[in-house]
């Protein structure tokens, strides 16, 4: 059981009038740590960056926490995409999964009369009255069927309905972490609020998992637990109970390198697959979507998912072609048609923003110039994460302004960003297989060292 | 069905169709085909059936959860949340009849109608209240818990204002409010905070005699 069980329920803070209270303290108290912040340099005429934007990290989660729902997963969200949020408030985030309050008992019973016409208690042998763990929109309760263990997954109520204003309260927040303009980014939310009401679908998250773990049941190492259609419903997802290390505990773990190797390279293959072959993927690669059991991984969770249009597809992975960087001509025009260059940047702008770029690009493709690669490797996800904050601190960069892009980038880059992590927080050697579109227009990759 | 509870359902559909009471009882006998003398050999006036009825309500909704398998081994946190589910998923059937009464009533009010169903739900808290003392989840202390049944019943009848107010899907938000003040009510029965406060007012203005507003004579409507 976990800790957040114990602290017993608090729900959703009701009304966006109240939710807004909450959040401009939040704002405020911001305020007044950036202030004690620039009160330190002034005195000492220095002050650590990254302390500001831990105490600031912590305020916001903590408020984010509380109203759970829109809020956190959005923190989630943000908290994944390395380029979008700093460090500290990446962290922070990274582990709101965990700690999310649970909702009482007889609300769960209520919710299961409302969707079945018979609670927990008729439908199963057993049910736990206290929930497992909490999820930002709901909670799991085990329960037992005869001699099968059931994890039954119970939605928060009102989630759906409060989504939208909670998101309109929390992105003047969101844009002052970033530091960015509403009008430059607006596309960027509009997609992540499609996919926060996509998680609120119970019913597509069961068909999108029963679709997923059937086109993916061929790859090596990687389970899926069974979907239980009769026993779930729009606020209720039941699936198989899985006894298993969630994935960030079993890096931490004293695990031999040959599990790692076996167990990152499944969760490699996994995404490639989705990405690359159905162009229809798991974007939510949380280290608690995952468990590992023996030497399998097990993915039990498909609440956010996202489609990849052909166009986008071969705009976006073209950059993964290691010639591209070295000729200028064409790397504009890939630019271009991904919309990241816009016809009426000046020369100035235009070459600020290769100058970023290129290392970018050559930072993020790294592993796949190689056969085999070691996340492992010191220094790669530093590498990662110094670009990230150089093209955020950016002084061209920031002023720029247009919408740039593609908002179907969020979730591609959330993944790619979320994978890397994980892989280099397990320590995993991967094979990497470059997509076959690709390599012909590629010279062969040497093995890394 | 036993005479009593057909004139209880004739009177909630007269209620419900004329968004007030029947006035006269000839004309409801007659609708009913019964004779005067079976109706009040029952019933004493219309305002007895009225107060019957809402006392019905809330005793259908506390034997059910009472006699539910699961209650007996709930919290007493975890007993006054079923309740309150139950009450509202029951209402649903009277909706148009808690609007006729209940819209512009307010909070402090204690009309006689209304007095069958508080003293239902009197006697259920002080049974929660009870169950509560015995699992330390609620702190006693002498004359002021007195007053915890005035205020869950205050809460009660916010939770209705809630809810026949609420316009979202399925009182989904009404949901969210129980969780929130059940919540709350039982953090202040727990850690005595309430007779803290008390006790701090009563030191601070000497001769102040704490009186619950509920001390005063019921008012009708």
């Amino acid at each position: 059981m976990s800790e957040a069980s114990h602290q017993g329920q608090k729900s959703i803070t009701s009304g966006k009038l109240g939710r807004s209270a909450q959040l401009v303290g939040t704002g405020a108290q911001v305020g007044m740590n950036y202030l004690k912040h620039y009160g330190k340099k002034s005195i000492r005429g220095e002050a650590d960056l990254d302390d500001l934007h831990k105490e600031n990290a912590e305020v916001v989660y903590k408020t984010f926490s509380e109203l759970k729902g829109g809020p956190l997963k959005m923190a989630q969200m943000l908290s994944i995409d390395q380029n979008l949020l700093p460090g500290p408030y990446a962290q922070e985030f990274s582990q709101a999964q965990y700690s999310a309050p649970p909702l009482s008992y007889p609300l769960v019973v209520r919710t299961f009369k409302r969707e079945f016409g018979r609670s927990p208690s008729e439908l199963f042998d057993e049910f736990a009255t206290e929930a497992s763990s909490g999820a930002s929109i709901g909670q799991v309760h085990l329960a037992r069927k005869g001699d099968h263990d059931y994890a039954v997954k119970v939605q928060y109520p009102g989630v759906a309905t409060s989504l939208k204003s909670d998101l309109a309260v929390v992105k003047p927040i969101a844009l002052q972490i970033m530091g960015v303009k509403e009008s430059d980014v607006s596309q960027y939310f509009q997609e992540v609020e499609e996919r926060l009401f996509e998680e609120t679908d119970y019913e597509l998250e069961l068909e999108r998992s029963q679709d997923l773990s059937q086109s993916c049941q061929h790859i090596h190492n990687l389970r899926f637990p069974r979907y239980y259609p009769e026993l779930s419903s729009k606020r209720v997802l039941t699936m198989d109970w899985i006894d298993g290390t969630t994935l960030d505990k079993f890096a931490d773990s004293d695990a031999s390198q040959e599990d790692r190797d076996r167990v990152g390279q499944a969760l490699w293959d996994f995404y490639d697959y989705q990405i690359h072959e159905l162009r229809l993927f798991h974007a939510d690669p949380h280290p608690g979507n995952f468990l590992v059991q023996g030497q399998e991984l097990w993915a039990i969770d498909f609440g956010c998912t996202k489609q990849l249009g052909d166009d986008f597809y071969y705009k976006n992975f073209r950059f993964l072609d290691p010639s591209l960087t070295q000729n200028q001509e064409e790397l504009e025009k890939a630019l271009n048609a991904l919309n990241v260059l816009l016809p009426n940047d000046t020369d100035e702008e235009r070459r600020s923003l290769m100058e970023l770029i290129i290392p970018t690009l050559e930072v993020l493709a790294k592993p796949f110039r190689y056969e085999r690669f070691d996340f492992g490797e010191p220094g790669f996800m530093d590498a990662i994460y110094e670009q990230g904050e150089a093209n955020r601190s950016h002084p061209t960069l920031k002023k720029m302004s247009g919408q740039r892009g593609s908002r179907h980038s969020v979730y591609v880059n959330r993944a790619y960003f979320g994978l890397y992590g994980l892989l280099a927080r397990l320590g995993s050697r991967i094979n990497i297989v470059t997509p076959g579109w690709l390599t012909e227009s590629m010279s062969p990759a040497p093995v890394s060292s | 069905m036993e005479l009593k509870e057909l004139i209880l359902e004739h009177y909630s559909y007269q209620l419900r169709e004329n968004a007030k009471a029947p006035e006269s009882v000839p004309q409801f006998c007659r609708e009913m085909e019964i004779s005067e003398r079976e109706f009040y050999q029952n019933f004493a006036s219309f305002d007895v059936v009225e107060k019957s009825y809402w006392r019905s309500i809330i005793k259908g909704v506390i034997e059910a959860i009472e006699s539910g398998d699961e209650f007996a081994k709930f919290s007493a946190q975890q007993r006054l949340l079923t309740f309150y589910y139950a009450f509202n998923e029951a209402i649903l059937d009277h909706r148009s009849n808690m609007l006729t009464r209940f819209k512009d009533l307010d909070l402090w009010k204690r009309p006689v109608w209304l007095k069958g169903f508080e003293e239902e739900y009197r006697s259920f808290i002080k049974r929660i209240i009870e169950h509560g003392r015995e699992s330390g989840e609620v702190a006693g202390r002498g004359k002021v818990s007195d007053v915890y049944p005035d205020g869950f019943y205050l809460m009660f009848r916010s939770i209705i204002d809630f809810n026949l107010k609420d316009d979202s899907e399925q009182y989904e938000r009404t949901d969210a409010y129980i969780e929130k003040s059940v919540k709350l009510a039982f953090d202040v029965v727990r850690t005595q905070a309430l007779d803290s406060a008390i006790d701090l007012a009563r030191f601070l203005v000497p001769d102040m005699k704490w009186k619950s507003p509920f001390s005063e004579k019921a008012s009708c409507s």
